[in-house]
């Protein structure tokens, strides 16, 4: 039997569960307050728009600059400890741990640190996300074939051209990985602190809709949520693939066998 | 440049290294691991060497000596009459067991690599890799990723990358030693065209004893840790090589030379 394209699967998912939205509650298996139809979120998104989108700007804010602390912060640790050995063996096993810890309780200390405000939430989202990119670049550094190293010293490589021409380009697939992650986490830091305690954002209406059991306003909260997750990854991937050509290349390879780029090429032997 | 007199030395001379008793001691948690033991050898310019030995006797360090990528404690070793206190790619180029390539650069980039590190031009570098591209036959495949290439062809590239400087001495780490047997055979034998269209010293360290015999003009035995240099064959079969000439008694004669030296040394 053929397998059926996965994008038509992919799609045809998605549209399901739109539709679903949508005739569950119409047709009374779900009460509307536990999920409201689809077309009564979208209107109440739409006459509310001015509302959502300030507060999607101020939760889009607080991610940007989350994602800065994350990633900056994350690369410059995970260099620092992944490429010195000292530190590697020192602290590594530390950040592991500490990576464990569910940083959302010490969310209340942020707050009376920095207020209620945006500060606490891109502190508070930046340190979440700060992990994953610390261990995904320390690894990224730690993994790097020895080989690679000698064959440029061989060829004369200056120290900071080892760095530059060596370590970054090939660390960078691992370092990729983890930005991604830390992205992410940093858009789940960001809501969860504004659904804990805020006076903005999209997670505050979320929130606030759900005390007053508005349900309509609390799902157009989530979809704008969702929307703009799947924006990220989609950007993400994206990016990803244009820095590491070279990687996503050799999972198309797998099929292709070697051939000349130009015609009239005589094809090497054997070899 | 300073060498370029010392490599007219070398020549009126004949000699394009010069290793004079040289030894080496690892330093080890209960004291020193002695690796090389007084070892020497002198290397004739376009002469291709080989140095055969057991696992671990310690033929890759004095390679990596020879290139300037390792100290040595005593002794001294020359290439074209200086030291090479740290890798110069103008006179050694090192070719390593696994192709080495860099994966996120094209053949071309790979090739080119050690051209860019002196800040030459795309243009000129280029100009420079094109021709060993084709050399080394693989004209066409100069866009390709490494992931993209086979085993053989990687080490074509690896090949063109250590000749793209043009340095008189080229070193090769067990450069066939992840190949399939057919494809290594005709590696050797690209390698031989390659060596005499450019007139290169070549060092070769290999374990397979046919592949000693076929390429070299002279081979080294070396004993196991601490190595020494235990016998010296002189491969005095006519150029070019064919496939032929394995089944000769000359050649299975040296072959088993070789054999008996290593089984002796053990």
């Amino acid at each position: 039997m053929r397998r059926p394209d996965p994008k038509i699967v992919r799609w045809g998912i998605l549209i399901a569960l739109l539709v679903a939205w949508e005739v569950v509650p119409l047709t009374g298996l779900l009460p509307e307050l536990f999920l409201p139809r689809l077309s009564k979120t979208l209107n109440v998104l739409w006459i509310d728009l001015d509302k959502y989108w300030n507060a999607l700007l101020v939760t889009l804010y607080e991610v940007v600059l989350a994602m800065v602390i994350a990633c900056g912060f994350g690369i410059l640790a995970g260099t620092t400890i992944g490429g010195i050995a000292v530190l590697r063996d020192l602290l590594l096993p530390v950040f592991s741990s500490l990576y464990a810890i569910p940083i959302v309780i010490l969310y209340p200390i942020f707050t009376a640190w920095f207020g209620i405000g945006s500060e606490s939430k891109i502190m508070f989202a930046g340190i979440y996300g700060f992990f994953p990119v610390m261990l995904s670049t320390a690894a990224g550094i730690r993994t790097i074939d020895p080989q690679f190293l000698l064959a440029a010293r061989s060829m004369g490589a200056t120290v900071f051209q080892q760095i530059t021409k060596v370590i970054i380009p090939a660390s960078l697939p691992t370092v990729f990985g983890g930005l991604r992650i830390g992205g992410a986490l940093a858009i789940i830091g960001v809501v969860v602190a504004e659904m804990l305690t805020a006076s903005a954002g999209i997670g505050y209406l979320v929130t606030l809709n759900r005390t007053i059991l508005d349900s309509p306003r609390v799902f157009a909260g989530i979809l704008c949520i969702l929307v703009l997750s799947v924006a990220y990854d989609i950007i993400a991937r994206r990016l990803e693939r244009r820095m590491v050509v070279w990687q996503s290349a050799g999972r198309r390879q797998q099929q292709t066998s070697p051939r000349p780029v130009s015609q009239g090429a005589p094809a090497p032997a054997a070899a | 440049m300073q060498y370029v007199a010392d490599l007219n030395a070398a020549k009126t001379t004949g000699a394009a290294i010069e290793i004079d008793r040289v030894s080496h001691v690892y330093a080890g948690p209960e004291g020193g691991v002695p690796a090389l033991s007084n070892v020497s050898m002198k290397v004739g310019a376009g002469r291709f060497i080989v140095i055969v030995g057991p696992s671990g006797c310690g033929k890759t360090s004095l390679l990596m000596m020879m290139a300037g990528l390792r100290d040595h404690t005593e002794g001294r070793i020359d290439v074209h009459g200086a030291p090479m206190p740290k890798p110069d790619p103008e006179r050694v180029g090192v070719i390593f067991q696994e192709a080495s390539l860099f994966p996120w650069l094209t053949t071309f980039d790979n090739i080119e690599f050690p051209l860019s590190l002196r800040g030459m031009s795309k243009d000129e570098r280029r100009r420079k890799s094109q021709p060993m591209l084709q050399l080394v036959g693989l004209t066409g495949f100069g866009e390709r990723y490494p992931h993209e290439l086979s085993g053989g062809m990687k080490q074509r590239v690896s090949i063109a990358r250590g000749l793209v400087q043009d340095p008189p001495v080229l070193l090769m780490d067990e450069p066939f030693a992840a190949l399939d047997e057919q494809t290594r055979m005709t590696m050797g034998h690209e390698l031989l065209r390659i060596w005499e269209t450019t007139n290169k010293t070549v060092v070769f360290i290999t374990h397979s004893l046919t592949e000693a015999v076929y390429l070299a003009d002279e081979v080294y035995v070396m004993s196991p840790r601490p190595g020494r240099m235990i016998d010296h064959i002189m491969v005095d079969l006519p150029r070019p090589r064919t496939y032929e000439m394995m089944a000769t008694d000359t050649f299975g004669r040296m072959r088993d030379r070789i054999w008996q030296q290593i089984r002796k040394s053990h």
